[in-house]
Order: structure tokens, then sequence, then C-alpha cells
């Protein structure tokens, strides 16, 4: 099985648009919705309402700077001081360039930035060029999903 | 023109002359005689030797006696007791005349004094006690109504003069005022047919030594009646308890200096009388009278003079203090004029600039400097700016002294002889507590005439000892290398001047400062308004513009061709209030964002711009005639932005045209380099030139050319961000130009 796209939004309409963009790349990746930060930490920690779900991180993390409860920084920071979930790539999702906490986020070690574009073809393109990357053409770190499924020593 | 000789001795007989102890003469002058009395009996411990002359009694007989022997009225007594030394000036006590055995003697006036611990009683001849008020007191009423309406001090000392002339009777009665050296000037002068004039004419300080001064200051009158006469010796000659010599200093019988005596007969003179000018416990002047003949003034008529002396030392210090009022009233408003323009500009040197003739008035001065680190302006008549920094580095040898002042440099400073060769004073004023930063004043040298009565050295004798001038002829002396000298009330405006200024540099970095921390906040603020700005108006256009897509893709068959359109319009619309928000922010944010200088290669960034562009001008016949253009130093990526918002307006402009021309260049200059870019395309009118370069201004339909009227107000900002010019010229349908200009920037000179 895939491992899941971590798509992490509190804006319904950026929210279903983003997940109209991810459609339309075709992806097979199951996408995980999660509407703050805290519910996001939850889930990768496994914690609460995610403790009993199916072991293994994400292929990427797909994740709004400005969030309620927990900010997208502090969920960038709390994935970085872990030696678990260290390796998730990160693409921050942005509404725009201004972001002054862009500069902070790369020194907390995102991958990538996207600034939403406002055409919503271009905002199609960009979510699938992230799809693209990030869940199919990066070579993930030693050690996850994929990479034990390639070499046949995968248990699913 | 006389040259001043320094007496060639190997002592200095004229600074013996002032250690010549004249306080204590051991004699008394012979118009009168004298008593010291011993407490609590009063009993006589000394007697002048001339008290037989007077009583037909010898010295040595009196010695040993009570006082009450001789005035039995033991009132007087009493009041000799009481005497303090608290007014050590002899005291009248009464007229009377002494007991001596059975018979009396004429009458005297009877003086008493306390000084130096001793109890010391004068007697001289009586006056006529009617005429101090038949005479003198009418007189003295008349002149100090007539001294309210002098205006003037010599008026003031010539109706003085004219009163003591009367009341005296002495031939010759003049007023002088000493200078700070001390030299006397004559004011005014009333004399009889005979005697020599004075008037205008200097006496050298060396006259009068420095202990004759002292006493003139605590004893306001003083008298010699005869130069010719001879001292009564006192008997003893020294106090019997203590050996000690009697300070007479006070006594009005003090016998005076034989120099003095000789002085006198020099001048051809043989009675004196002096009151002393005394104002602030200084020795102001000196009302001064001679006369031909012996001449006695009575008690009455002296203590009138005194008075008078007293009144005309207060008028005078009145007519003095309302002058200086006057002049500082007058150098502080020059002073608040001068603030106020320092205050006003931008630096001290600009204000300095801007007021110079205020500057130089206010010390009224020939020429002023201020130096302030490499700065140095000048106004006036100011010697050689080499000669200027080598006086303000000697300056900064003293760092603790604010103020130095000099009305005459080749003597206080000898080592800047070019200085002093230029200007003769200086007033020179530290302007800052921290850097070596002045304000200085020249003055030019002021060639002074000094008419002296008679040469002003006394005359050494052959064996080294000193005797009087004998010359009180004419004598004119030039006095050269001085200035005007700087009064102690401009000196004092001076140092209200520097303490202003330091307030002024206080305020303006204060100021600075402040406008600093606010210039922060203000970015601080803009820059979260710009943030929220993006982030939540692009949000909502965002939104707007995907659904609009949505709905036209998932239910665009069931509109009719115009809803479709509409559909359009609504994506078209979002999308461009989106470029707009995004233009504006990166608008904003050059006005904000440091320059990052570089080299800069225009011919590489303008090819690198057209190949950007290249897949947008398809279909496109561009003929790009791109000229050699140089390296400059700038900040790249805003002049990249600045010439491709210039490239893409020729592009968008020019596509009427069947065949567009777009030419580039760049033209240098010395100071700087002027990059145009020129088109064939649809132009403008020259009247509307000052217009494209604001925001949101557009010449054009928006169907006609799209854009957002931002492009131009970029350039503009970033060309002025980096100190430079932007213009245009156009002609309608004939297409047009625009300009910018660089300076040569150095990578220091990052703003």
């Amino acid at each position: 099985m895939l491992k899941p796209i971590l798509l992490v939004e509190d804006n319904p309409h950026d929210l279903e648009l983003t997940l109209v963009a991810l459609e339309r790349s075709q992806l097979a990746n199951e996408v995980v919705v999660l509407r703050d930060g805290a519910e996001a930490l939850d889930y990768l920690n496994r914690r609460g309402a995610y403790a009993e779900r199916v072991d293994g991180n994400p292929a990427v993390m797909l994740l709004d700077l400005k969030l309620p409860k927990v900010d997208g920084l502090e969920v960038l920071k709390a994935v970085r001081d872990s030696a678990e979930l260290r390796s998730i790539p990160v693409v921050m999702l942005t509404s725009s360039r201004e972001e002054p906490d862009l500069k902070r986020a790369y020194e907390l070690g995102v991958n990538a930035y996207v600034v939403k574009p406002v055409a919503f073809r271009d905002f199609v393109a960009a979510i699938a060029d992230l799809g693209v990357f990030w869940a199919v053409l990066n070579e993930p770190p030693p050690g996850s999903l994929r990479l034990e499924r390639r070499t046949g020593r995968a248990g699913d | 023109m006389a040259t001043v000789q320094e007496p060639a001795a190997p002592f200095d007989p004229i600074a013996q002359c002032a250690d010549e102890p004249i306080q204590i003469p051991g004699s008394i002058q012979p118009h009168g005689f004298l008593f010291v009395v011993d407490e609590p009996r009063l009993t006589l411990v000394q007697v002048s030797r001339n008290v037989e002359q007077w009583l037909g009694i010898a010295a040595e007989a009196l010695l040993g006696l009570p006082l009450g022997e001789l005035v039995p009225d033991p009132e007087v007594g009493e009041r000799l007791r009481q005497l303090t030394e608290g007014d050590p000036n002899p005291f009248h006590l009464r007229d009377l005349s002494l007991r001596l055995g059975t018979r009396q003697s004429e009458t005297f006036a009877l003086m008493g004094h306390r000084y130096a611990g001793r109890l010391i009683v004068e007697f001289e001849r009586a006056g006529d006690p009617r005429q101090a008020y038949d005479d003198l007191y009418p007189l003295m009423r008349t002149f100090v109504t007539q001294l309210q309406d002098a205006d003037g001090v010599a008026c003031l000392c010539e109706l003085a003069v004219r009163e003591v002339k009367r009341m005296t009777g002495f031939g010759r009665v003049k007023a002088y005022r000493f200078d700070a050296e001390g030299n006397g000037l004559v004011l005014a002068e009333q004399a009889d047919d005979g005697y020599p004039r004075y008037l205008g004419l200097s006496f050298p300080a060396s006259d009068i030594p420095p202990q004759a001064r002292r006493l003139y200051c605590d004893n306001l009158i003083r008298m010699i009646p005869d130069a010719n006469y001879r001292p009564a010796a006192l008997v003893p000659p020294s106090d019997p308890r203590t050996g000690a010599p009697l300070d007479l200093s006070f006594a009005s019988l003090r016998s005076v200096s034989p120099v003095h005596l000789q002085y006198m007969r020099n001048m051809g003179t043989l009675a004196s009388m002096s009151i002393s000018i005394v104002i602030g416990g200084r020795l102001w002047g000196l009302i001064s009278c001679h006369d031909a003949q012996p001449r006695q003034v009575s008690y009455q008529t002296r203590t009138a003079c005194e008075l008078l002396g007293r009144v005309l030392a207060l008028q005078i210090e009145a007519k003095e203090a309302r002058a200086l009022d006057r002049r500082k009233l007058e150098l502080r408003q020059q002073l608040v004029h001068l603030l106020a323009a320092m205050a006003d500009c931008d630096s001290l040197v600009e204000g300095f600039k801007s007021v110079s003739d205020a500057v130089l008035s206010f010390a009224r001065a020939g020429g002023a400097a201020i130096i302030a680190g490499a700065q140095c302006e000048t106004a006036g008549e100011v010697p050689p700016i080499a000669d200027i920094l080598a006086l303000t580095r000697w300056l900064g040898e003293r760092p603790e002294q604010p103020l130095f002042h000099s009305d005459n440099l080749a003597r206080d400073l000898p080592h800047l002889p070019q200085l002093a060769g230029h200007s003769a004073g200086v007033l020179c004023l530290s302007i800052s507590r921290l850097h070596p930063h002045y304000l200085i004043w020249f003055r030019p040298e002021r060639i002074k005439t000094v008419h002296w009565a008679g040469q002003p050295e006394k005359d050494l004798r052959s064996d080294g000892t000193l005797g009087p001038r004998h010359s009180f002829e004419r004598w004119q002396e030039t006095v050269r290398g001085h200035s005007l000298a700087w009064e102690p009330v401009e000196l004092e405006l001076a140092l209200e001047l520097r303490n202003a200024v330091l307030g002024i540099v206080l305020r303006k970095a204060e100021e600075l400062a402040q406008l600093a921390g606010e210039l922060k906040q203000t970015n601080k603020e803009l820059e979260a308004f710009s943030y929220s700005v993006s982030h939540d108006l692009r949000a909502p256009l965002r939104h707007i513009a995907g659904y609009a897509q949505l709905l036209g893709e998932l239910e665009g068959g069931k509109l009719s061709e115009r809803g479709r359109r509409f559909l359009d319009n609504i994506g078209d619309a979002a999308r461009f209030a989106g470029t707009l928000v995004d233009n504006l922010l990166s608008f904003s944010q050059m006005g904000r964002s440091a320059l990052r200088l570089s080299d800069v290669n225009l011919e590489a960034l303008v090819e690198s711009i057209r190949q950007e562009m290249a897949p947008d001008l398809q279909g496109r016949h561009i003929d790009w005639r791109l000229q050699p253009m140089p390296i400059v130093v700038a900040d790249a990526a805003f002049i990249h932005l600045a010439l491709r918002n210039l490239l893409s307006n020729a592009v968008k402009y020019t596509r009427p045209r069947e065949q567009a021309v777009i030419e580039i260049g760049a033209e240098e200059r010395a100071n700087e380099v002027i990059v145009y870019v020129r088109d064939n395309g649809v132009g403008f009118s020259m009247q509307y030139a000052g217009k494209l370069f604001g925001v949101f201004q557009r010449l054009h339909r928006m169907e006609e050319f799209e854009g957002t009227g931002i492009g131009l107000a970029s350039v503009r900002r970033i060309v002025e961000r980096h100190d430079g010019r932007v213009w245009a010229e156009g002609e309608p349908d004939r297409g047009a130009t625009f300009y910018f200009a660089l300076p040569r920037l150095n990578y220091s000179a990052s703003a």
C-alpha cells in the first residue's frame, strides 16, 4: 500500500480546491486530511483519535503555515525534533510570498514551500508537481515503507 | 613713538616701591595730632611728637595719662570705647577743647577709630560747624538731583568734579577711571588758570603702587594739605606693650611716602586730596584734587566729599549696570536669532552658513569659523585654513576648557606666529562634548594710541633707588598687537551660546533616535499590514478563481454562451486582482528592503530578460537593437525588475506594430550611467509625462493594453532607491523612450 499524503489545512475552500488539485494529479496515494496542527501531531505520533492507526510515516506532508491551535511552524519543529518523524518530507503551503515565517520555516528544515497561486490552473499544476516529486519521484530515506517494498522485504 | 625699556637693574625698584610699608610710616602729617589710648582707662600710650606745637606740652609728659584728664566729659570716653573695628574709618565724635591744667585749648575736631587692636584718637583744627548746613547740604542736594539727570559716566564725573572743586576750592580737580591694567584715564577735569590740564590723558598704573590702591579702597578719602610738611614722629615709635609699629592705615593724619610727596612736588602741586570711587569692592577710579599752594580742607567738607564719592559710585554703578543690561539684552537677542537658525538647519555647519553675518556681529568680530570634523566653514576675514587648524589642534590639547580668548595672540600664543600675523584676537568656543568641534571668532588688530601724561616709567636714580617721574609732558604711545578686548559679558553669552548649541546637538540626536524608532515601528506595522493584505486578500481571490473555474468545467455545458462568458470574467477579474495584490506588495517591498549592491552586467541582464519573455512573444516581429552596455554597481534583483518592467512595456505598447523596434542602450557620464529603452509603439502625449511614473496611473484603456498601473511606479521607486532619476519622452503614435540614470555608487554606500 502506498504511503498516504498528509494534508494539513484549516480553510475549507483551500481544502476543497487542494483536494480537487490532488485528485487531478492522479496520484494513487491516500490523502489524509487534518484540520489543525494539534490534530496533525496526534496523527503523526499516533495519539488520541489516531492511536489505533496503521504504523508508518506519510509520503509527504503538505502543511499550511497558518493553522489554529498549533501552527505550521510548530508542527514542523516537532517533526524535525523527533527521531521517528524527522525524515518526513514537509512542503509548506502559504498564501503569500510575504510570509515573514518562511525564513524561519527554512531554518527549521522545510523541504519546499509553495505560494498558492490565485489562478486555479496554476494551483492544480503546482500541487500535481509536488505530489509527483515528493510522493513518487523523491527517493525516500532508507527504512521507509516503499524502499522495503521495492527490495521485497515489505510484508503487506 | 617711543620704545619701552625694561629697567635693567638687578632688582626691580618699582616692585620695591610696591613693598614700601606705607601703612606703618611711624609718623603723621603735622596738620593735627594723634594719641593711641589703652583700655580700659584710655591711658595715652603713644603720642605724636607735634602735640607740643598744638598744646604746648611735651609728648613724653602726656604718656601714661588717662584721656579723661584732657577730655573730662565721660561721654567722649564712653563713645570711644564703643567704637568697633567693623568700620575702621575715623569717626567724628565731636568738636571740643582740651583741658590743659587751668587753661583750655583751641577747639579741635576729635575723631576716633579702632584698627588692628588699637584705639586711635586724632585731633585737627575744627571747621565751622554751620558750614555743613549752610553750604554743604544745599550743594549736595543740587548735585544729587543733577546726577540723576546726567547721561553717561563722563557726564557724571564732570558734575562731581565741578562740585568738589566748588566745595573744597582746590585749583584743579579731575576724575579718572582705571582700566584693567590699572592705568588711569582722565574723564573729567576742572582747573583754574595756570594749571596744566590732563583731560583725556592716561596716568600709568605704576604711579599708584598696589598697596596704596588697596588703601584707597578701604579708606575713601585722603588729604595732604602741604607736600612740604615735616612728619611728626610717634613717641614712643612703637607700641610699648608689644614693640610693634602702629598701623595707621585708616588714620586721617597718616604720613605718606616721601616718593609720593616728591611726585606731588614734581607735578607742581603742594596740596592734594583724593576721593575713592569704589564699585563692588573694586577701585573704579578717583577724584583727585590738587592745589599749587598748601590747602587744608575741614573735616565737614571732607565728609561731604566722601558722601559725594559714594553717591557718585552708586550712580556710576547703576549707569554701568544699565549699559551692561542693554548690551546683554542685545547679545541675547542675537543669540536667540543664531540659535533659531542653527536649530532649523540639519547641521550646525549649515546653520552657521545661513546666518554667518549674525555670527560675526554677535561677537563684533571681523571673521568667524566653524570647525566640525572634516568640515571648516568660514565667514568674513579669517586666517588661512592651515592656521585655523593649527589653533584647533592646540585647543584640542586642553579639552577641559570650553572657552579660550585672547586680545593679543602674539603675547598669548607665541608658538602660533602665523596666526598672530593675521588676527590679533580670538574667541574660541568648544561646541561638542565629544569631538574637537569649535566656533571661533577673529578680531583684527586695533592700533591704539595712548596719550600718556608723561613717560610711564618712574625715575630710576643712579644709586638704584626710586624717584617719582619728573615729566608730566604729553607723550604718545602706539600700542600694537591688540584687538578690541573681549568683554566679560561677551564671554558669558558665548558660554550661553555653547550650552544652547550643545542642547541643540543633543536634541537633534534625540530627535533622530526617536525618528529612527518611529520609522522602525512604522516599518514593522507596514510589514504586518502587507502580510495580512497579501494573505487575507489573496485567499478569497484564489477561492473565487478556483470555484469559477471548477463551476465552468463541471456545469459549463448547462450555461448559455453568455453565462460562460460571465464565469470567465469572474475568473479573469479574480486573477487580475491577485496580480494587483502581488504587484502592490512587491512595490511596497521595494521601499523597505535594503539595497544589496553588487556589480550588475546590464547587457547580460537585458539578454536574460529577453529570453525569459521569448515564449510569450510567439507570433510577434520584434527587431531588438541591443547596444553595448556597461557594468554598474546596483541591486541586481531590483534592476532586473526595473528593466523587465520597461522591456515588457515596450513589448506591450508595440503590439499594434507589424514590425516592432525596441532599442536598449546606455550612455556613460562622469557621475552616472543613463539607461534608455526606446520603442516605436503607441507612445504618449508629453502632457501626461508627469503622470507616467505614479502608482495606478494608466494612459490607456484596459481593453487596449492590460496592466495594473504599478510597473513604472516600481521602476521609479527602484531607481530612486539608488539615488537616481527617471524620465520619459514620447509622442502619440510615434513611440516612447524611457530613461533612468544611476549614480556611480560604491558598495559601501548601501542605503
